[in-house]
C-alpha cells in the first residue's frame, strides 16, 4: 500500500484528460478548456442541443449529471463583486459522463443576460427535465420546447430569480450577517478577529 | 339461473365496458414513507398508476445561495446537512474541490481519516436502510438489528468528530487538527482518539455479523422477495438518461463507481469490490446495498491497519481566500453521486456553488418508474431508491 496517489501518474492523468477534451471538443465543435481536472467544452447557444445529442449518443457520455447556470454579472447584491468587471451573461453548464472511465465532460454556452432563452434538452436527457425547471426558477431562463416549465421548489406565486445575483437574500437585508467577524482565532499568531467576509 | 343472478351477470358486462375515469390520490406531503416531506400527485385507473407527479420543495433551504455569502470554513457547517443521514461524506468533495483550486493537498492521514469516516457514513446510511426499508414493507424486527449497529458507528464517528450527524470535521487543507473534547481544546499533538483503532476493528466485526443476521432475516422471507422481486425495475440506460447514480445505478447492472475511477481520496490503495445487480429491481437495490456495507467494513478494517503517520493539516493561510478559478469535484457517497461545482473568484467565499445531489436525480426518474405501476407498490418502489428529502431539496 502507498499512502497517496502516485506523482508520475498526474501527468499521464492530465495529458488523458487534455485528448477527452480535445476529442469531445471536435465532436461538438466546441472549445475545449481544461481547469484543475475539470473538462470545459463551450459552445454557440444555437449548438446546445445538437451538442448534447452528440455526447449523449456518439461520445458514450450517456450519463447526466448536472445541469444549472451562472450568472455572470456586475451587479451584486449579495456576496462578492468580480474584481475586474465581467462580460454579463448566463453561462448555461450542462455535466454529462461516462459510465466506465469516469470521464466527465461540462458543455457550457452563454445566453443573454436581458433575455435568456434556450432549446430544452429535456427529450435528449430526460432527467435534465427537473434540472431545467430549477434553472428556470432560479435565473429565469427560459427553456423553449420544455414539456411541464413549472416551478420546482419555490411556491407557484413567488416572484424573482433568487439566483441571480441582483436578487437581494432578504434575512441580510433585515440583520447583518452575525458572522462577519470571524471569532474563531488561532492562538499560534493570535492576529486577534478577522473583520473581513465575503459578504455584507 | 334464477333472475336475481341474471341481473347481477349483465350488471357486471355493463361495468367492464364502461369507461372508468382517472381519480387522483395525493401520496404525502407528510407520509412515513417519505423520509422527510414529499408529496405525489397520482393519476389512478384502478389499482394502476397512469401518471404520477412527484411535487418537491417543502424542504429547500436555499444552500446555493447561502454559500454565495459564506466563507469556506462557514460553509462547511451547513452543506453536511444536506444529505443528513451520510453528514461526513457531503463535506468531502467541497473540500477537495476548494483544495484543489489552492493547489494545496491534504496529508496522508488527513486523506486516510477521512476515507475511514466517509466509509463509517456510508455503513450508517445504509443501514438506516436496512431499517427502514424491510419496516416499509411490513417487516420490523431487521430495524432493531440495524439501527444497533447505525449507534455503534455513529459512537465511533461521534469519538472522533465530536459530531453524530454534522461532522463538521473537514477543513480546507485536511481535517481538525483536535478532538473536540472541549470548545477551547488546542492541545498540539493530539489526534484521533486512543483506543479509536481498536474499538473500530471489533464494531467491524460486529456490522459484519450483523450483515448476516439481516440477510438471514430478510433474505429468505417470501413476502419481502415477493414484493421486491420484479418489481420497480429500471434499465441501466434510462436510469443514466435520468442521471440515477450510486448503489440504485449499480443495481442496475453498470459497475460504475467514482471510488475507482477518481482520486478524490486514495481509494486506490485498498481492495474492494463493487456490488453490481442484475434484474434492477428492487430486491437488487436492497442487495447492493447489504454488500456495500461489507466492502465499507472491508476498506475499513484495511485502513485502520495501515494508517499512515503524518500531520493533520496541510499548511494554509490563516485567512483563506481560493484563487479564482473553477473545478467540479464529485464523489461516491452512499447515495450516489455528490459533487460541487465551485466557482471562485479569488474571494473569501464561492461565486458561484452549484450542488450536485444525489437524490434529486435518483427522484427526478420517479415519474418514468411509477408509470403503470401498481398503487401497492409505490412504497416499496419508493422506500428502494433510498433517498433523503433534504438531499433532494438542498
Amino acid at each position: 500500500m502507498t499512502a497517496n496517489p502516485s506523482e508520475n501518474s498526474a501527468s499521464e492523468t492530465a495529458s488523458a484528460l487534455e485528448e477527452f477534451a480535445d476529442r469531445v471538443a471536435a465532436a461538438v465543435g466546441g472549445r475545449a478548456e481544461v481547469s484543475h481536472g475539470t473538462v470545459k467544452v463551450r459552445v454557440a447557444p444555437t449548438a446546445w442541443k445538437d451538442a448534447l445529442a452528440v455526447t449523449s449518443s456518439d461520445l458514450g457520455l450517456v450519463f447526466l449529471s448536472w445541469l444549472s447556470a451562472v450568472d455572470w454579472t456586475n451587479d451584486v447584491a449579495v456576496g462578492d463583486e468580480p474584481g475586474e468587471p465581467v462580460e454579463e451573461r448566463y453561462e448555461l453548464l450542462c455535466a454529462v459522463s461516462d459510465l466506465s472511465e469516469g470521464n466527465l465532460a461540462i458543455i457550457s454556452t452563454d445566453l443573454d443576460h436581458d433575455s435568456p432563452s434556450i432549446e430544452s434538452v429535456a427529450d435528449v436527457y430526460p432527467g435534465a427535465n427537473w434540472h431545467e425547471r430549477e434553472a428556470a426558477e432560479m435565473f429565469g431562463i427560459d427553456f423553449q420546447g420544455h414539456p411541464d416549465l413549472t416551478k420546482l421548489y419555490l411556491p407557484d406565486s413567488f416572484e424573482g430569480y433568487p439566483l441571480r445575483k441582483d436578487f437581494p437574500l432578504l434575512s441580510r437585508e433585515v440583520k447583518p450577517w452575525p458572522g462577519k467577524v470571524d471569532v474563531e482565532d488561532m492562538p499560534e499568531n493570535g492576529t486577534g478577529p478577522s473583520t473581513e467576509s465575503p459578504g455584507s | 339461473m334464477d333472475r336475481t343472478l341474471a341481473h347481477h351477470l349483465s350488471e357486471a358486462a355493463v361495468s367492464v365496458e364502461l369507461e372508468t375515469e382517472g381519480m387522483t390520490l395525493n401520496i404525502g406531503p407528510q407520509h412515513p414513507s417519505t423520509h422527510g416531506v414529499l408529496r405525489l400527485v397520482a393519476t389512478v385507473d384502478g389499482e394502476r398508476a397512469t401518471n404520477v407527479r412527484p411535487v418537491i420543495g417543502y424542504m429547500h433551504r436555499g444552500y446555493e445561495k447561502l454559500s454565495e455569502v459564506r466563507t469556506y470554513p462557514q460553509i462547511i457547517t451547513i452543506i453536511n446537512r444536506i444529505d443528513w443521514v451520510s453528514g461526513f461524506a457531503n463535506e468531502v468533495p467541497f473540500v477537495v474541490a476548494a483544495e484543489r483550486l489552492m493547489g494545496v493537498e491534504a496529508p496522508p492521514r488527513a486523506q486516510w481519516i477521512r476515507l475511514v469516516l466517509t466509509e463509517m457514513a456510508r455503513i450508517s446510511s445504509h443501514l438506516v436502510f436496512m431499517a427502514s426499508y424491510p419496516l416499509e414493507l411490513g417487516a420490523a424486527t431487521p430495524l432493531f438489528f440495524a439501527l444497533r449497529e447505525r449507534e455503534r458507528v455513529l459512537d465511533l464517528l461521534e469519538s472522533v468528530t465530536g459530531g453524530r450527524f454534522h461532522p463538521n470535521f473537514n477543513r480546507l487543507g485536511g481535517v481538525k487538527p483536535v478532538y473536540a473534547a472541549g470548545p477551547t481544546t488546542k492541545k498540539a499533538g493530539m489526534d484521533i482518539p486512543s483506543g479509536f483503532l481498536a474499538e473500530t476493528r471489533d464494531a467491524m466485526t460486529k456490522v459484519l455479523a450483523t450483515c448476516d443476521e439481516i440477510e438471514n432475516l430478510v433474505a429468505g422471507n417470501e413476502v419481502f422477495l415477493a414484493r421486491t422481486k420484479g418489481v420497480g425495475i429500471m434499465p441501466v440506460d434510462v436510469a443514466a438518461s435520468y442521471g440515477v447514480s450510486g448503489p440504485n445505478l449499480r443495481a442496475s447492472g453498470a459497475g460504475f463507481d467514482l471510488r475507482k475511477v477518481s482520486d478524490y481520496l486514495p481509494y486506490g490503495d485498498f481492495d474492494f469490490d463493487i456490488p453490481v445487480g442484475r434484474n434492477g429491481d428492487c430486491w437488487d437495490r436492497w442487495w447492493v446495498r447489504l454488500e456495500e456495507i461489507r466492502q465499507s467494513a472491508r476498506i475499513i478494517t484495511q485502513a485502520i491497519d495501515g494508517l499512515p503517520s503524518s500531520p493533520l493539516q496541510a499548511k494554509v493561510p490563516r485567512i483563506i481566500k481560493v484563487p479564482a478559478g473553477e473545478t467540479y469535484v464529485r464523489a461516491e457517497n452512499p447515495k450516489g453521486e455528490m459533487g460541487y461545482h465551485l466557482v471562485s473568484l479569488g474571494g473569501l467565499g464561492p461565486y458561484r456553488l452549484k450542488i450536485r445531489s444525489a437524490s434529486f436525480s435518483n427522484l427526478s426518474i420517479l415519474p418514468w418508474i411509477l408509470e403503470n405501476a401498481l398503487v401497492p407498490d409505490f412504497i416499496a418502489i419508493m422506500g428502494s431508491l433510498d433517498f433523503v428529502l433534504g438531499d433532494v431539496d438542498r
